[in-house]
């Protein structure tokens, strides 16, 4: 299978971000994650994808500890960041998302600023000495985000005033403010129409080169599109996890192949 | 077609037409095959210019799916099994579509040679080939239908047998050549129409071998035995 990849589709890391070994989630009584074992490639995006309710987001959840907020949530296993156990005592949560950001379904700007919203992880993490410093974080990060000419004349206007595409690549610029090493993504397309879309996937594809993403999606099209490695969860269990190519050409698993295709799984 | 129907039955139904065109397709190349080689034994011109005149059908079916295999990729998106679907019809009308252009070129050199006497018994031997050619396409076409991986590598086994019956043709040819120079113009065509029968045989086994892709998602790695040794003779004595 090799052979049949195009550039863009080639993983050119093998380095391992995320180990996790393991993994099991339980919320109450119900098994919702069992036995997930992944290696999570640095400067790649990983695509999870599967039916609802198949744990693909419970799992994303684990990596930056999102879980811990969910009183009946209770995750057992191995997850490591570069070898590190993030489930440690003395791991703090908030240190920890700073390195793992997160992107939501929902653009949810918060009620400030432009500037506030992105200056905000910045500040709370004390990253920066003074304002030029922040200045320049907040300048940087916008134009990661691809949003810093959209929005470069009118920092000081309210974040919920754009659009919603725009909403969320200032989301994306709040994330990445704080440089994280992962930036997880859970369905950050699935509010936008196909033109932001194709922007927020433009952009994944860009900040591949600096972090590692993790994205929840729904559209298998975008999986395609924008990953490349996936991860295809039924039922709780992680049945195929490969190349993207491979899994949307020859997946292995018949329960992989009858989802991707639209088949009665 | 596979084990489980699709959510969107339409899909179902579209991936079915597409590969009915194929199996139609395919059923008029049998024809054109067997109906070339008799014209060519019992010298029946009205023959010949019936299978001239029905390649124009197949060339319209290949058409067809490409243009179904166009729109299904552009509104499905298919993927897996489906994709590989959609891949393999299109290759396939392409064998096809070249193995109804041999039948339509053998019909029309039968038709020039039914005007003189015949060279030996070479042309009951080239239909004795365009019978294993027909086989193997057969065999190639039930095998897709089927998703049958054995048959579609017993057909490739076989284009062995219709390359020797090609080098037989070869040599027999040339000794004619050799023998009588005004033998030459029947000989060249008679040899055309081997080498045209020595194709489809090549292109039944790619049909073959699409079949193995559609299955496995692989195509075959092994070599394939070949016996088409002609292109190294270098004299008749060879």
């Amino acid at each position: 299978m090799n052979d049949m990849r195009i550039v863009e589709r080639t993983v050119d890391s093998h380095q391992t971000k995320i180990t996790a070994r393991g993994v099991q989630v339980y919320y109450g009584e119900k098994h919702a994650l069992k036995d997930v074992d992944v290696d999570i490639l640095d400067k790649t995006v990983t695509a999870f994808i599967g039916p609802s309710g198949c744990g693909k987001s419970t799992f994303l959840r684990c990596l930056n500890r999102m879980n811990d907020t969910v009183a009946i949530a209770r995750v057992q296993g191995d997850i490591r960041l570069d070898g590190d156990d993030i489930y440690d005592k003395r791991v703090d949560p908030v240190q920890l998302r700073a390195k793992v950001g997160m992107v939501f379904q929902k653009p949810n700007p918060f009620p400030k600023s432009i500037y506030d919203n992105v200056a905000y992880g910045p500040r709370i993490h004390g990253l920066t000495a003074n304002k030029a410093e922040l200045d320049a974080i907040v300048e940087t990060s916008l134009r990661k985000a691809a949003l810093w000419n959209e929005v470069k004349d009118r920092l000081a206007e309210s974040g919920t005033g754009l659009s919603g595409g725009q909403q969320q690549r200032l989301c994306i610029a709040r994330a990445i403010a704080t440089s994280p090493e992962v930036l997880l993504m859970d369905e950050p397309c699935s509010a936008l129409d196909p033109i932001a879309t194709a922007q927020v996937e433009e952009l994944i594809d860009e900040l591949r080169s600096q972090f590692s993403v993790v994205i929840v999606t729904h559209s298998m099209q975008q999986a395609a599109r924008v990953s490349q490695r996936t991860a295809f969860f039924h039922l709780g269990n992680l049945v195929e996890y490969g190349e993207t190519g491979q899994i949307f050409t020859n997946p292995k698993d018949p329960r992989t192949e009858s989802y991707i295709t639209g088949r009665i799984g | 077609m596979s084990h489980q129907p699709h959510i969107a039955s339409a899909f179902d139904r579209d991936l079915e037409a597409v590969q009915a065109l194929i199996m139609k397709m395919g059923g008029l190349v049998e024809a054109a095959i067997l109906d070339c080689a008799r014209a060519l034994e019992t010298r029946d011109e009205e023959l010949a210019r019936q299978v001239v005149a029905g390649d124009k059908v197949i060339d319209a079916l290949e058409a067809q799916v490409n243009d179904e295999t166009a729109r299904l990729i552009a509104l499905r998106s298919p993927t897996a099994t489906d994709l590989r679907t959609a891949l393999t019809v299109m290759k396939i009308a392409g064998s096809l579509e070249r193995m109804g252009d041999y039948a339509k070129n053998i019909a029309k050199r039968s038709t020039v040679l039914s005007q003189s006497a015949p060279i030996g018994g070479t042309a009951g031997t080239a239909r004795r080939m365009a019978k294993l050619v027909e086989q193997m396409l057969k065999d190639a076409l039930d095998a897709y239908i089927r998703r049958d991986v054995a048959l579609a590598a017993d057909v490739r086994q076989r284009d062995k047998d219709v390359d020797q019956i090609y080098n037989t043709l070869f040599r027999v040819l040339l000794t004619h050549m050799l023998e009588d120079p005004r033998a030459i113009t029947n000989s060249m065509h008679l040899h055309f129409i081997a080498k045209n029968l020595e194709r489809m045989g090549d292109h039944s086994t790619s049909i073959a071998e699409q079949v193995i892709y559609l299955v496995t998602g692989e195509l075959p790695d092994e070599a394939r035995p070949k016996g088409d040794s002609t292109a190294f003779v270098t004299s008749a004595k060879d």
